[in-house]
């Protein structure tokens, strides 16, 4: 494991915000963190980070590395007066990385970044400014890379690329990699673990396919003629448009599937319904 | 160590709103100069109305030195102000904008941070001191030119030209310390209260306190000694007939320590304090 978190509580005057939340990341992993907004996600990771001091509990990050964990907390913070390049060189000064022209460059192109932008970064869009918090997150390298909604407040062009590039820095670069969100689709295609945290506690652990898999009672199967399906008559079904929402067991979804096939009808997209109350109960 | 503080002048210096306060601070001397230049000559008229009757005054005293030692008297509240709100918005503005996260998320030692900061603070205040000190020499020498220098406390004191520059001078000198002070002072205030508003308030509150603990008789000769508050005019000692030097160094030395005492707190509450 590269990061453990251990035991960690944290009290808010009366308020217990953390109850006795463990999380690990190995290299090369990415774990999903779920809960909904003020579940404790970035008081988790401002522990993790080392901004704020558990009640309870320790922090172990086994690295040889003179930063032993980047990340973004809270969205991007950048000196929004200056450019990408005085950004990157003045926190790369800070900790006494080198801060030449070509290095510089190629922490911008690392996350594909625009080399000829030159206007201070207020002018960004936030797909960028994210995009560049991650590049200052990975200076002086880092084993372990936290962030903290990544997604939040990005256009799907910009969600895609953001998920392509962590993928990329866990699969190529081996970082642990930590992230939040309370988008479940999000975390579901990248994640490889998935913890679930609901009012200050972790309330569902596990791989994060398994998880989404025992959590799903029902699929929403799109086609252009599914309303004529026979087979969907032996399943609780409610119709929508193209799309009918099935009530069923995900062992039993790719033998519906051939069904439908047989009875000629094309699926165009076959999406699992997640149970969030079934997620967000008490399972440990 | 060297990299944060050169970091933390490249950021000083990146930003447009030090540059607005070093332009409200000319603004304040050219003000100075041109109401001084038009109606100069009826106050002095006025103060002067009485002993005109009783002595000849030779030469034109609404010169240079008058109006460098007027300059000088910003001392009291426009530049301490100013200098507080540029140097306390050296740290809100990184809570506001959350930049001091990014810097703790690096391998940055938090007590360095915040000294580096105090040392630019000093320097900036030092920096701006003299700048303020060399603009009012030139400007005020160049349109009015030099001669004695005619300056009212307790009673009235008149120095030669000569003498006058050399007072100017060292009072520039000793009040650089004051305003050093104040703001040491307001980045101790930023350290407690993060936020710009409450910093400011905060901020302009101690510099009005001070001011007005200044002219209070504790009557308790230890705390009208020692008392910061008591310390921050040593600058208006120059403007006195004899020069004493000993106040003046004993001054200089209790002002330096509460400078140390104050930074002192304010490392120690950063570096307690959680970021966030």
């Amino acid at each position: 494991m590269i990061i453990i978190g251990n035991d960690l509580s944290k009290l808010y005057g009366s308020r217990k915000v953390l109850d006795h939340v463990s999380i690990t990341c190995k290299a090369g992993e990415i774990c999903g963190l779920l809960g909904a907004n003020g579940a404790g996600k970035t008081t988790l990771f401002k522990i993790l980070f080392g901004l704020v001091t558990p009640d309870t509990g320790t922090v172990n990050i086994k690295t040889k590395s003179n930063k032993k964990i980047g990340g973004i907390i809270e969205g991007p913070a950048l000196y929004d007066y200056l450019n990408a390049y005085d950004n990157i060189k003045i926190f790369s000064s800070i900790q006494g990385v080198n801060t030449s022209k070509s290095t510089i460059e190629t922490c911008l192109h690392n996350v594909g970044l625009p080399l000829d932008r030159k206007d201070p970064v207020r002018n960004f869009s936030l797909g960028m400014k994210q995009r560049l918090g991650i590049a200052i997150a990975l200076l002086n390298n880092p084993a372990c890379l936290v962030l903290d909604e990544p997604f939040s407040g990005l256009d799907p062009l910009g969600v895609a690329a953001l998920r392509k590039l962590i993928i990329d820095l866990a699969e190529k670069h081996q970082l642990a990699i930590i992230l939040s969100s309370h988008i479940i689709e999000e975390l579901s295609k990248i994640c490889n673990t998935l913890y679930v945290i609901k009012e200050g506690k972790i309330v569902n652990k596990g791989p994060a396919q398994k998880l989404i898999a025992e959590n799903t009672n029902s699929y929403s199967i799109c086609a252009e003629n599914i309303e004529s399906s026979i087979s969907l008559k032996s399943y609780k079904v409610h119709f929508k448009g193209q799309c009918a929402h099935v009530s069923i067991k995900a062992e039993k979804v790719p033998e519906l599937i051939q069904q439908l096939y047989q009875e000629q009808i094309y699926i165009t997209s076959c999406t699992p319904e997640l149970s969030m109350e079934k997620l967000f109960e008490i399972n440990l | 160590m060297i990299q944060l503080i050169r970091a933390e002048i490249y950021k000083l210096f990146n930003q447009s709103k030090t540059y607005y306060a070093l332009a409200s601070l000319f603004m304040i001397e050219i003000v100075i100069l041109f109401s001084a230049y038009f109606q100069g000559k009826n106050i002095l008229d006025i103060l002067l109305e009485n002993l005109k009757k009783t002595f000849y005054f030779e030469g034109n005293l609404l010169n240079g030195n008058l109006l460098v030692y007027l300059i000088l008297n910003t001392l009291w509240f426009h530049l301490p102000l100013i200098l507080m709100i540029i140097v306390s918005g050296t740290l809100t503005n990184e809570y506001k904008d959350r930049t001091i996260q990014t810097t703790m998320l690096q391998p940055v030692v938090k007590w360095k941070f915040i000294f580096s900061k105090y040392l630019v603070a000093i320097g900036f205040t030092v920096l701006v001191v003299f700048l303020l000190a060399i603009t009012s020499f030139v400007l005020s020498y160049g349109l009015f030119g030099t001669g004695d220098l005619i300056v009212y406390i307790q009673t009235l004191n008149f120095f030669n030209a000569n003498d006058a520059f050399d007072r100017l001078r060292y009072a520039f000198l000793v009040g650089a310390l004051s305003m050093v002070f104040f703001s040491v002072a307001s980045l101790t205030i930023a350290v407690i209260f993060k936020e710009a508003t409450k910093t400011w308030i905060v901020s302009a509150f101690f510099l009005i306190l001070s001011n007005l603990l200044l002219k209070v008789n504790f009557g308790n000769e230890w705390l009208n000694t020692f008392f910061f508050a008591k310390l921050n005019d040593t600058w208006q000692i120059f403007f006195y007939y004899k020069i004493d030097w000993t106040i003046i160094y004993t001054n200089s030395i209790l002002l330096s320590a509460y400078i140390i005492l104050f930074m002192g707190i304010g490392i120690l509450l950063f570096h307690k304090k959680d970021i966030g």
